[in-house]
């Protein structure tokens, strides 16, 4: 067989799979369907500059095979054609490159009534926290973290007594509400990302990073570690349940805030004293 | 390889010659000996390296939690009960650049063929190498007899005496390898190993007075990177 | 002892043209090239078996050196690769599979595959042995400091594999060395493994930077008459401006591995915040890991371009030979080849995007990143545009220059998904990496090694490789890898994560377990295949077709030795005269379709040839 046809079978057979694999993305679940859309616009550009490349470099093959008394054309430059095709790669870059731009300014920049959420990380799993009634996170350390308080929140910080705690890693969000997530680790890098909402973002420890996305379908989704972070970081999973307004709220009012946790403790202390005096 | 022959060679002035030497056969340096050329790529590497510490430095003194000590205060030297700031480093500073000064010397001798004039001066350098590495070896025992440490030290920041053993000590061993083939360079000059052409010892090729040259363009090098590093972590 | 060297002051190169500046009453003829600027090289011949074989210092020599061991590791590199697919695509079927081996595996399979058999095969193996022949140089302008070279990376590799044999382990943090993981438990290899990984690529790049001094200098200082910058084959400019990338990238690498091994040995905070593990808050504080990312990307895209360079310049010079046609554009080429390797410099945190530094730098990085894609698209298109209207061989090397075209446009149209800061968000750490990576990086410059090794074969043995076997093996590997690597993309659009050790236990990734098990046994496939090249290697060594002096009529200087195979010096009394470019191919009016760089104008003056 011609090597021309394999070649040719082969840029037919990646155009089918194209149109026919099973394996596409998953139905999006956030306001980032844009990032799929230039996904498509990049496909149809640089799809299609692969496909005419590799169609001319098979018409070539075809073409100008091997003869012992022809001889190929001598022409060491075309400046006209260089130029025009520099031009219109040019073009195409900047197609792709301003649509991309866009959405990445969209990205980086949060809307102001997001809600802040604190997704904290470590080897190997996930907690959150939630502002509570006054809308702002406490402040905390790493060193403050503990038994009695597991998110590490500043006992003098007053913006921390009625933040909410979840220590699941299973979080619920309100559907069509912004969330800004603010990820923070105590270990190693880490990174929590849901296929369905697009965005991602590493946790870094030292820092806090953050971004945003409002997601618009309800249900359940999975949550995945997508910063390598050790021997458990394939099994570091974690899950979102996007519920209407009223069953979040029915959800939200069940949390336990951090003053309830210091409450508790409190009064388990009272008890072990009146025990031991006993 | 012998010194290229500039006869025959017309070499335009400016830019426009430049371009022109580029553009030739042969050579893009013209007249410039291999070994010159190596270690001016050399160089340039290595300061890509020394840059990448001075960088990561900065990034690290900028995002510091906590206070960084005062390079004044630290690197004080007590003379006759009075601190001095920055005596010792201040000395270190005129010591090497004054051994940059006696490597010139001794290549500008060198290629007039003055072999006692150029192995003295080369002795003088690979001296005032020597003073440089034992001062800052003792301004190294100085620091950790007061407390600090790689990982912490009692003045502020951690991240102080990592960056400053680091550095000082990645520079002190380009100062120590610079010291001692000045040592065996000196020894090569007085011997006459440059005027009888003799073959090293490594790599049996013909002995040159450019080699001093080149000697002298590490030597140089290795001041002015001591030149930056006293201004980012002991001035600033 | 003197007879050892090459004392040829008296011997220069000639020619039909005078010498010397000229005197009065001589007229500069059409052939005239302008005469020597520096004596002929001194080099030192070895004459026991340890000074030719062993620490020799001919560059012919060390490249094949360089070659076999690049090879050697390659090979291993393979095998951890079978090994990860086994495990991808059978997952349980190995009992010694363990989450800590499969990530060790990862690591070193990648950073095996990047830096000891891509870097070290490109710049030391084809480097060596190409560039002094193509710039009609006698040997590498520093004998003794490219055979320390090769055994500083022997060592290198040495410490390397000796990692396999310590507590813990090697290293399993990824070949990106991520901290503060890689220094840590819970990460395998955190103890000798990594400190062992730090030195050998400490070794690796003072290695490299001797070897780089002897390519950069020998290109820019030690051509041969006539040989200007734009006479010299693709192949040159490509492995020399890689060389330059190398000095001025690998210094980040050896910082960012010496910080590592700091925090490592003596507890330094470079990179480690602070950290809790197990309940206990460490004695880290205040560093900061996005200050190694950029250190290690500094390093790690211009890398790539190390590798991607010496294969562009390669292909264009297997393309224009096998089709009989000038590269299209060569000087458009020359300034893509520099302007990528420059740009290269400026868009390391497009690896970065989501790694919590700065947004701001996304902007810039994106914009520079598309930039690089102009450039890099002019000399795809100059490729083709040489297979147009030019005269076919569909011999087995040609058909590993059409799978690097196909393969390369793939890889390179995928890098631009990537490179779009946007579009990298959804698709980053996913299998869309992976498989970008492995076609751009591994498929596309594997052709090219692999053409290379069947047209330059005839020179460095003297023997045609089999074209029936060398068919086979194209097909196979071509085919393969590509239905390797072209479904894996779309693992990634559905969110499938990198560096995941098992993956099937979530309900939307079960629908990939067909796909990975095919991918698999394509792995095991193609792999296998890789013998059928040993066995042609060695059937042709034994009874394989004598090729004689320039079989496949190419013009560059390296076929045009008095000897095939070269000797040492290479070029025997005298040093070849240069006189137009190497793609003087298909000229009208020329006797044959080609017109070597030393034929003077004299004999082609009544074609219609153009000055170069």
């Amino acid at each position: 067989m011609h090597p021309g046809i394999i070649f040719f079978l082969v840029i037919l057979g990646s155009i089918l799979f194209h149109i026919f694999t099973p394996w596409y993305w998953t139905d999006v679940a956030s306001n980032w369907g844009g990032m799929d859309d230039t996904i498509t616009l990049t496909f149809w550009i640089g799809g299609g500059v692969f496909v005419a490349v590799c169609l001319f470099m098979v018409y070539c093959v075809f073409k100008f095979s091997y003869k012992e008394n022809r001889k190929a054309e001598y022409k060491p430059e075309d400046k006209k054609l260089e130029k025009i095709l520099t031009w219109a790669t040019t073009i195409g870059v900047v197609a792709l490159l301003a649509p991309g731009l866009i959405i990445w300014n969209s990205y980086v920049n949060v809307p102001k009534n997001a809600i802040e959420v604190d997704v904290m990380a470590w080897q190997w799993g996930w907690q959150y926290r939630l502002p509570g009634k006054d809308g702002k996170l406490g402040t905390t350390q790493v060193v403050n973290v503990n038994d009695d308080n597991p998110f590490g929140i500043n006992l003098d910080d007053p913006y921390g007594k009625d933040d909410v705690m979840i220590q699941s890693d299973v979080l619920n969000l309100e559907n069509n509400v912004p969330v800004k997530i603010l990820l923070r680790s105590v270990d190693v890098l880490h990174n929590w990302y849901v296929p369905q909402f697009r965005a991602k973002m590493d946790a870094v420890p030292g820092i806090v990073t953050f971004y945003w996305f409002e997601p618009n379908k309800t249900g359940e989704f999975e949550v995945l570690c997508v910063e390598y972070c050790g021997v458990g970081h394939y099994a570091m999973r974690g899950g979102v349940i996007v519920q209407e307004t009223q069953e979040y709220n029915n959800w939200l009012n069940q949390q336990e805030l951090f003053s309830d946790l210091i409450a508790k403790r409190e009064k388990m202390e009272i008890e072990k004293t009146k025990l031991v005096k006993k | 390889m012998s010194e290229p022959k500039l006869e025959g060679i017309e070499l335009k002035p400016g830019f426009k010659g430049m371009a022109e030497d580029t553009g030739s056969d042969q050579t893009m340096f013209k007249g410039v000996h291999w070994g010159k050329a190596m270690m001016w790529i050399f160089l340039l590497s290595d300061t890509f390296i020394f840059s990448c510490f001075l960088i990561a430095y900065m990034k690290g003194r900028g995002s510091t939690p906590v206070e960084w000590p005062n390079p004044s205060e630290v690197f004080a030297l007590d003379a006759f009960g009075v601190p001095v700031p920055l005596l010792l480093i201040a000395i270190m500073t005129f010591v090497l650049i004054t051994s940059s000064g006696t490597m010139a010397l001794a290549v500008k001798y060198g290629y007039e063929k003055n072999r006692k004039m150029c192995g003295w001066l080369v002795l003088a350098t690979a001296i005032g190498g020597l003073t440089f590495v034992g001062m800052q070896a003792f301004e190294w025992s100085k620091l950790i007899h007061e407390g600090v440490r790689p990982w912490e030290n009692p003045f502020g920041a951690p991240q102080f005496g990592s960056f400053f053993f680091m550095i000082t000590g990645f520079h002190g061993t380009h100062v120590s390898i610079g010291v001692i083939f000045l040592f065996i360079y000196a020894y090569k000059v007085f011997a006459g190993h440059y005027d009888q052409q003799k073959r090293g010892w490594f790599t049996s090729m013909k002995g040159n007075y450019v080699e001093i040259e080149i000697l002298g363009l590490y030597w140089h090098f290795v001041d002015l990177v001591w030149v930056f590093i006293f201004a980012f972590f002991y001035l600033w | 002892m003197s007879e050892d060297y090459n004392d040829n002051k008296t011997i220069q190169a000639q020619s039909s043209e005078t010498m010397g500046g000229g005197g009065a009453g001589v007229t500069p003829d059409m052939d005239y090239v302008r005469p020597a600027e520096i004596a002929d090289q001194d080099l030192y011949h070895g004459h026991s078996f340890i000074t030719k074989w062993i620490f020799c210092q001919d560059a012919k020599v060390i490249g094949v050196q360089y070659f076999l061991l690049a090879t050697f590791t390659g090979v291993i590199g393979l095998i951890l690769s079978w090994l990860m697919r086994l495990q991808l695509g059978f997952p349980g079927a190995a009992g010694f599979m363990t989450a800590e081996h499969y990530y060790q595996f990862v690591t070193m399979h990648g950073m095996i595959m990047v830096v000891y058999f891509l870097t070290a095969l490109f710049l030391g193996g084809f480097g060596n042995y190409l560039i002094p022949l193509m710039v009609g140089a006698r040997d590498m302008v520093f004998p003794y400091l490219n055979m320390v070279s090769f055994w500083s990376f022997f060592v290198a590799v040495a410490v390397l594999m000796a990692s396999f044999f310590v507590p813990g382990g090697p290293t399993g943090a990824g070949w990106t060395l991520y901290p503060p993981q890689t220094i840590l438990e819970g990460t395998p290899g955190s103890g000798a493994g990594i400190l062992l990984m730090c030195l050998s690529l400490i070794l690796f790049v003072a290695g490299f930077t001797m070897g780089g001094l002897n390519y950069l200098i020998t290109v820019l200082q030690a051509r041969t008459r006539g040989m200007t910058l734009m006479r010299m084959p693709l192949t040159v400019w490509g492995i020399f401006t890689a060389t330059v990338l190398a000095m001025l990238a690998f210094p980040a690498l050896l910082v960012g591995a010496l910080m590592m091994s700091l925090d490592k040995v003596l507890g330094t905070s470079f990179f480690m915040p602070t950290i809790l593990k197990a309940g206990e808050v460490l004695e880290y504080g205040g560093g900061s890991p996005i200050l190694f990312q950029h250190l290690f990307w500094f390093f790690g895209h211009p890398e790539v371009y190390i590798v991607a360079l010496p294969a562009f310049g390669i292909i264009s010079d297997l393309i224009s030979v096998h089709a009989r046609k000038n590269i299209f554009g060569y000087r458009m080429m020359v300034w893509a080849i520099v302007g990528i390797g420059a740009l290269s410099f400026f868009v390391w945190a497009h690896h970065m995007y989501v790694s919590g530094m700065n947004p701001w730098f996304g902007f810039f990085f994106a914009t520079t990143t598309l930039i690089i894609a102009v450039p890099t698209a002019m000399k795809v298109y100059n490729w083709i545009l040489t297979l147009w209207r030019g005269n076919i061989r569909m011999n087995t090397v040609m058909l590993w220059c059409l799978g690097f075209i196909v393969t390369f446009v793939n890889g390179g149209i995928t890098g631009i998904f990537l490179g779009n800061v946007s579009v990298d968000v959804p698709l980053s750490d996913t299998y869309f990496v992976v498989a970008h990576f492995h076609m751009v990086m591994g498929i596309a410059p594997l052709m090219v090694i692999m053409g290379a090794i069947y047209h330059w074969f005839p020179l460095v043995a003297g023997r045609f490789l089999s074209e029936k076997l060398g068919k086979w093996h194209f097909w196979l590997t071509f085919l393969g890898a590509y239905s390797i690597y072209f479904p894996m993309h779309y693992l990634g659009f559905i969110g499938v994560p990198r560096r995941y050790f098992e993956m099937y236990d979530s309900p939307y990734m079960t629908s990939t377990v067909g796909m990975n098990e095919f991918i698999s046994l394509a792995a095991f496939l193609v792999g296998a295949a890789q013998f059928i090249l040993i066995f042609n290697i060695i059937k042709t060594l034994k009874t394989g077709k004598p090729a004689g002096k320039n079989p496949w009529k190419a013009n560059s200087l390296e076929w045009l030795t008095p000897t095939v195979p070269p000797e040492h010096g290479n070029w025997g009394d005298r040093l070849p005269v240069v006189h137009r470019w190497p793609y003087d191919f298909s000229v009208p009016g020329a006797k044959d379709d080609y017109i070597t760089q030393t034929t003077p104008p004299s004999e082609v003056s009544n074609t219609g040839v153009e000055k170069t």
